[in-house]
């Protein structure tokens, strides 16, 4: 009868660390610090205390969807690594597109040492996803520089979204402005380039692009087509704490695959 | 279509209660949050004196954090036997435990897969799985007020496959990141 006393009164204490929901499907996650605004400021922060370097590193991190734990532990082994200046997540935080799966990433983001950048992917489109994701993390495309390099982030999810990729936005940002500084110009999306999308890799390069960063296919990948001079970088799910690394140089981009000891990476050639 | 059938099985449910009424073991039940609406008014029947199954329609109005939607649910919930007299008019049971299907109503969500995705891409986003605990007052014999905490299916799955992480970090042994609250009450014919 304690026993059941005992159990009787915990689960209704339990009570007091609840949330009161309406449904599953509210959209008001719950993920501080986390924005790309806020994260850009720390950039802004580290490069004006680092001033200029000729070497620094790019982790990249993606589908954490459904094992936020492993994600936690993917970040922790990440924050270990000293020259790590900024992390890339390249998209599906949630499987389902709720609340309560954006709230779990958010946890772990809200960990990383080095600022960190989403875009987002399938998944995070379902449901009411994308109103969620416009107001914890802000525009669905944008773009940043850190050293001289810019980071350009775009919205390929093409079941979920209409007109995406923009084409016309991602030549833009990949334009060189007269009197600028450009050392590389690295995109970032969650699909890498569609089966049927023929020509976007052409596109990329002839816009301007040196590097493609994508997640999506759960595992490590690294190549380029045939006939197009420009390397798509495929990260791992975070589910086994793999990631990858991309070490920058003012003339070069290396790429390692972390399992999580890393290892170099090298692109194949391959048709779509 | 899908919709349209459940609002059929709904109306069906509601006749078959109804007329289990006369038994004096249906009941109706109106639940505010835990995932089941800002109101969900429900028809149940109990049978055996522990177990109850329910049908039930709830409402959320266009809310700032909330678009308007309809949702529809069937509930399953075993009533344990354990009862405690906290206050002489009124008993306390603090072991109810059930599981149910809510489904949604809203254009932006689906049961079946939209023509654009391939076929199996998605599982549907409008049909989620609850599980839930109730703690019962009884205030006289045939109207009873509870406490309700919901779990998710997303969460369930992923509290059993990653507890550190929860535990880590929310409060409860980590209950804190996948419950929620809601309250009701519930009225025998």
């Amino acid at each position: 009868m304690k026993i059941k006393l005992f159990i009787a009164l915990f689960l209704p204490a339990v009570l007091a660390a609840c949330q009161y929901e309406i449904s599953p499907w509210q959209t008001d996650a719950y993920c501080p610090g986390v924005s790309v605004e806020e994260n850009l400021a720390r950039l802004r922060a580290l490069e004006a205390e680092v001033g200029d370097v000729n070497f620094y590193q790019v982790a990249i991190v993606s589908d954490p969807q459904q094992y936020p734990g492993s994600f936690e532990d993917a970040i922790d082994r990440i924050n270990q690594l000293d020259n790590v200046h900024l992390t890339l997540l390249v998209g599906d935080l949630a499987q389902t597109g709720i609340k309560a799966e954006f709230e779990w990433v958010c946890k772990v983001m809200a960990k990383s040492k080095a600022p960190i950048f989403p875009v987002i992917g399938n998944h995070d489109g379902l449901s009411f996803g994308e109103e969620i994701w416009l107001d914890i993390f802000g525009p669905l495309d944008y773009s940043f520089t850190y050293q001289n390099t810019k980071f350009i982030a775009y919205n390929d999810n093409k079941y979920e979204f209409e007109n995406v990729p923009d084409r016309g936005w991602l030549a833009e940002e990949a334009a060189v402005a007269t009197g600028e500084t450009r050392v590389h110009t690295i995109g970032f999306s969650h699909i890498a380039p569609w089966k049927d999308d023929t020509g976007f890799s052409e596109f990329l390069q002839d816009s301007g692009f040196d590097l493609m960063i994508h997640g999506h296919e759960h595992n490590f990948d690294f190549w380029h087509l045939f006939d197009v001079d420009l390397d798509h970088y495929i990260a791992p799910e975070t589910r086994y704490q793999e990631f990858g690394l991309l070490s920058v140089y003012p003339d070069s981009l290396v790429l390692q695959n972390c399992d999580p000891e890393c290892a170099p990476a090298s692109p194949r050639a391959r048709s779509l | 279509m899908f919709r349209d059938s459940i609002a059929l099985i709904v109306l069906l449910g509601v006749v078959f209660i109804a007329n289990g009424a006369q038994a004096n073991q249906a009941y109706w039940d109106v639940q505010s949050g835990s995932l089941m609406g800002l109101a969900h008014g429900s028809l149940g029947y109990s049978f055996n004196d522990a177990h109850d199954v329910s049908i039930g329609i709830g409402y959320v109005p266009d809310l700032d954090n909330h678009r308007e939607m309809t949702l529809y649910s069937v509930r399953y919930q075993y009533q344990g036997d354990t009862v405690f007299n906290v206050i002489p008019s009124v008993a306390w049971q603090p072991f109810r435990f059930g599981f149910g299907v809510l489904i949604a109503g809203h254009d932006d969500l689906f049961v079946e897969l939209p023509d654009q995705y391939p076929d199996g891409y998605y599982t549907p986003t409008a049909v989620r799985l609850v599980f839930n605990y109730q703690s019962v007052f009884k205030l006289t014999d045939t109207t009873e007020a509870y406490f309700d905490i919901s779990i998710l299916d997303v969460g369930l799955l992923t509290y059993v496959r990653e507890p550190e992480f929860f535990q880590d970090n929310y409060e409860f042994f980590g209950l804190e990141g996948i419950t929620n609250w809601g309250f009701g009450v519930r009225h025998q014919f």
